[in-house]
C-alpha cells in the first residue's frame, strides 16, 4: 500500500473522527486506534497529533467529553452530540458528491475510438 | 496497568515519564490546560503500553513502542499549539466581557450619576471611551462566535487571528483604563471613595491586561501546525 500523506487527510479528519464516534462513546486513544484499524492501517497518524483535533471538535460542539476514573487512571471519554450527528450527515453527502466527481475524472477509461 | 515514573529495577525515568516531561515543557499556554492534556495523553500512552505488554513485550520496550507511536514531543506540541492558543483566547475575551461591567459601573456612578435621565449622548460625553469599549465588545464577541459552536455556520478564526483579537481587546482595555484614570485626575469628582474604587478596578485590569498582552504575544509567535 502506498503511504498516505498527512496533507491528504486535511479537511477530512473531522468527518473521520465523527464517523468513529458514531459507533458509540470512546476515549481518545480508542478513537485514534479505531481510525487506524478501520482504515486497514492506511490512516496511521502520530497518535499524539490527533488529540488536538478531538479538542477542536469539542470546542465546536460536535462532540462532548467527560472525565472518569478507570482502574485508578483518569480517562477522558468522547461522544457525538446531536450537532455532530448532523454535521457528519452533511459531510458524508459532500464526500459522496466529491468522490463521485473525482472518480469520474480519474477513472481509467478505454482510449476513445476515433471515427 | 502500565507503570510510569521511575523504572523499579534501574531507578531511572521511564520512557513514558520522560516523554511527558519533555512534552510538558514544549506545550505553550496556561499550566492548568497543559496539565489536563498531559493527563489525557498519559492515559493514552498507558493503554498503548498495555497493548504492547499483552503482545509479549517487556515493560521498557512496550513503553518505548507506545511513545514512538505518539509522535515526537515537538510534533505533538506543534499540533496542540493552535488549540491551546484558541482556548486561551476564548477564555480571556470571555473574561473581559464578563468582568467589564464590574469596572465600568464605578466609572458610570462616578462621572454620570443620572444616566437614565440625560440620555446616551451625555453618557458618551462623560465617559469618552465608550465607543472604544463598544469596539472591544464587538471584537471579543466575534472571536467567541467564530471559535465556538457557531463555527458550523461562520468562518473559523485561526489561532493567530484569535491571539490577535485577544491582544486588540487587551490593548483597547488598557487605553480605555488609562484614559479614564487620566480624566479623573484632571476633573473635580463628587465622591473621593467612588474615585478610589474606580481607579483601583481600572489599575487592576491594566495589570491583568499587561499579563494577557505578554502571554498572547508569546502564543501568537509559536509555530502553529497548519
Amino acid at each position: 500500500m502506498l503511504p498516505m500523506r498527512p496533507e491528504l487527510l486535511k479537511g477530512h479528519l473531522d468527518a473521520l473522527l465523527l464517523a468513529v464516534l458514531e459507533h458509540g462513546p470512546r476515549h481518545g486513544y480508542a478513537v485514534i486506534e479505531t481510525l487506524r484499524t478501520d482504515s486497514g492501517g492506511a490512516l496511521d497518524l502520530p497518535t499524539g497529533t490527533v488529540y488536538p483535533a478531538l479538542h477542536r471538535l469539542e470546542r465546536a460542539g460536535l462532540i462532548a467529553s467527560n472525565w472518569e476514573t478507570v482502574g485508578g487512571r483518569r480517562r477522558r471519554g468522547y461522544h457525538l452530540t446531536p450537532a455532530g450527528e448532523a454535521v457528519l450527515g452533511e459531510q458524508r453527502a459532500v464526500w459522496d458528491q466529491f468522490a463521485t466527481a473525482v472518480t469520474a475524472v480519474l477513472a481509467r477509461r478505454p482510449w476513445p475510438a476515433t471515427a | 496497568m502500565a507503570g510510569h515514573g521511575l523504572n523499579p529495577s534501574t531507578g531511572s525515568r521511564t520512557p513514558v515519564a520522560t516523554y511527558l516531561d519533555d512534552l510538558g515543557t514544549k506545550l505553550p499556554g496556561p499550566r492548568r490546560h497543559r496539565s489536563q492534556i498531559l493527563v489525557e495523553l498519559r492515559d493514552g500512552l498507558d493503554v498503548a503500553t498495555d497493548a504492547h505488554l499483552a503482545a509479549g513485550m517487556t515493560t521498557e520496550r512496550a513503553q518505548a513502542a507506545a511513545v514512538a507511536q505518539f509522535g515526537s514531543p515537538q510534533e505533538v506540541a506543534d499540533a496542540f499549539a493552535g488549540e491551546l492558543t484558541t482556548t486561551y483566547a476564548r477564555r480571556v475575551v470571555a473574561t473581559y466581557i464578563a468582568t467589564g461591567p464590574l469596572v465600568g459601573i464605578w466609572w458610570l456612578l462616578l462621572l454620570h450619576p443620572n444616566p437614565w435621565q440625560t440620555g446616551p449622548i451625555a453618557i458618551i460625553a462623560a465617559i469618552p471611551v465608550l465607543p472604544l469599549i463598544a469596539i472591544a465588545i464587538v471584537v471579543a464577541g466575534g472571536t467567541l462566535a467564530t471559535t465556538g459552536r457557531l463555527m458550523r455556520w461562520l468562518p473559523e478564526t485561526s489561532p493567530r487571528g484569535a491571539a490577535a483579537a485577544t491582544m486588540a481587546v487587551a490593548g483597547v482595555s488598557v487605553a480605555a483604563d488609562l484614559t479614564m484614570i487620566g480624566l479623573v485626575t484632571v476633573s473635580a469628582t463628587t465622591s473621593a471613595l467612588l474615585a478610589i474604587v474606580a481607579v483601583a478596578t481600572s489599575v487592576t485590569r491594566i495589570a491583568c491586561s499587561t499579563a494577557v498582552l505578554h502571554q498572547a504575544t508569546r502564543m501568537s509567535r509559536y509555530r502553529h501546525a497548519e
